[in-house]
């Protein structure tokens, strides 16, 4: 059984995006299908908000589209695509366009008519939910807390689901330090989560 | 007394522990760590942590909120976008930082608008060379000088009044833009006039046009916008664009579907009250009308 987790971009990657500049009908849809979702977890890194996130993705999807001609295939087109979100977002920030930083787990509850209908019902799913609720905003204190880089790094692995080479390649820095960087994130979330929750702590010290 | 280090060969392998999660290691590398983690009781327990707490880093946990969103609408809206944008022309596209400035402006703005940026543009110049070229006219000298402007105003209170008029230039420019649209608006969610080329279908020839028209001004106010602290407005005119951009490149004659589905988009996202509330507030500004 493999254990580990391989890198989320594909192969075929390039081959779409050359359907995408030769205007090949679909193809553009297939790239959005396949990126949006990563790039919104990204742009989540980087606004700290849902509504701003989806708005920097559509922005990045548009500008992606009409600056494909642009596109060179030296870099994958998600460390390309991911590099256009960064600008989206920085400019945003800059522009502060940004609504102000909410917990990204915040839910349309109390919104009458919005968001899924809950699927369980029992106390012990409700109970459940909110552990869950409560690991996800440690985890995301716990990325908070990393410097910018390393921060960004992590994001664009974990989330981002970019080769290692390519974030080298998308950051302009050494595979190196990528490594070393992603190796202190992954300790420093470890650390964090065995400081603050009480679920993973008791987890490691049963194991010891 | 600190803790026992572990031995080198433990470290070393801990510190190849994330490679391995994310399956950056070549496979020699990855079948010695395996091996040693095999072998080792204290390693074996430190990889269990590691992926653990990766495996707990899961999207549907960090981000809970992206289980809420339509991703296939969200992919139609964008694609929706991309190629409106694209068929507007340059003037319409998204661009930030220079590509905003190296936009056709004389093209993307209307006559009254350019005399309006060309105004506020001839302010700011008679400032600095008041302030700083002006023959005879220090720069950053001492008391008196480094402050002086027109008149013996301060420089700084001169540069805040240039920004607070470019700011009400594009404040109006954003009011006329949402009254326009909200004709627009009307028309699309008023009863529909049928289409004389396709039957069971509806002529949307004017307001396709009109979009067209609106989105090419909206580049004018959008950069103003930026700098607005009016971020309700900036928000409303953001969304609003999505809506013309969908308007813009439909056919001449559009199918009852599509003609819902704006429809709903208009009256979901309530654009028409709030329209009407946010140009109301700002027509009641006295450095709007």
């Amino acid at each position: 059984m493999d254990l580990t987790r391989r890198g989320g971009v594909e192969a075929d990657d390039f081959a779409l995006m050359e359907q995408v500049q030769g205007g090949s009908p679909g193809a553009f849809e297939t790239l959005v299908e396949r990126y949006q979702r990563r790039l919104y977890r990204l742009a989540c890194g980087y606004l700290h908000n849902h509504e701003d996130a989806l708005d920097a993705v559509q922005e990045t999807l548009v500008k992606i589209y009409l600056a494909r001609q642009r596109y060179r295939p030296s870099a994958h087109p998600f460390t390309w695509a991911s590099r256009i979100l960064a600008n989206q977002c920085i400019d945003q920030i800059r522009h502060r366009r940004v609504r102000p930083e909410q917990s990204l787990e915040e839910t349309q509850e109390g919104r009458p008519g919005r968001g899924p209908l809950p699927l369980l019902s029992s106390e012990e799913a409700a109970q459940a939910r909110q552990e869950r609720r409560e690991l996800g905003r440690m985890l995301q204190g716990a990325i908070d807390t990393l410097p910018p880089r390393q921060r960004e790094i992590f994001m664009l692995r974990h989330f981002g689901e970019m080769r290692l080479e390519e974030i080298a390649a998308a950051l302009g820095c050494a595979l190196g330090t990528v490594k070393s960087s992603l190796h202190r994130a992954a300790a420093a979330i470890r650390d964090h989560l065995a400081r603050t929750d009480p679920a993973f702590r008791a987890k490691e010290e049963e194991a010891l | 007394m600190s803790p026992r280090r572990p031995p080198r060969s433990c470290r070393a392998a801990r510190d190849r522990m994330t490679l391995l999660y994310y399956g950056a290691l070549a496979p020699a590398d990855k079948a010695g760590l395996l091996r040693h983690v095999d072998s080792c009781r204290s390693c074996a327990l430190e990889w269990d942590t590691i992926r653990r707490c990766l495996d707990a880093a899961a999207p549907e946990t960090v981000f809970p909120r992206e289980a809420e969103v339509d991703w296939r609408e969200f992919t139609r809206v964008a694609v929706v976008r991309a190629r409106a944008a694209e068929a507007a022309g340059p003037g319409t596209a998204p661009a930030s930082g220079r590509g905003r400035l190296s936009l056709a402006w004389a093209a993307a703005f209307p006559v009254p608008a350019r005399f309006a940026v060309l105004a506020t543009a001839a302010l700011v110049a008679a400032l600095l060379w008041n302030a700083w070229l002006r023959p005879g006219g220090t720069r950053g000298g001492g008391p008196g000088s480094s402050d002086s402007g027109i008149g013996g105003q301060p420089l700084a209170s001169l540069l805040e009044s240039a920004h607070a008029m470019q700011d009400r230039l594009a404040r109006r420019g954003a009011v006329r833009y949402l009254s326009d649209s909200r004709v627009l608006l009307v028309n699309l969610v008023g009863p529909a006039a049928p289409c004389r080329k396709a039957s069971g279908q509806y002529d949307i020839t004017l307001e396709k046009e009109k979009s067209r028209q609106l989105l090419r001004r909206k580049n004018l106010y959008e950069g103003g916008l930026g700098a607005l602290q009016d971020q309700r407005l900036a928000t409303l005119v953001r969304q609003l664009e999505s809506v013309l951009m969908q308007v813009a490149v439909l056919d001449d004659c559009a199918s009852a579907r599509q003609i819902h589905d704006l429809r709903e988009q208009i009256e979901t996202r309530q654009i028409l009250l709030r329209i009407d509330l946010v140009t109301r507030e700002m027509k009641g500004r006295a450095d709007v009308v």
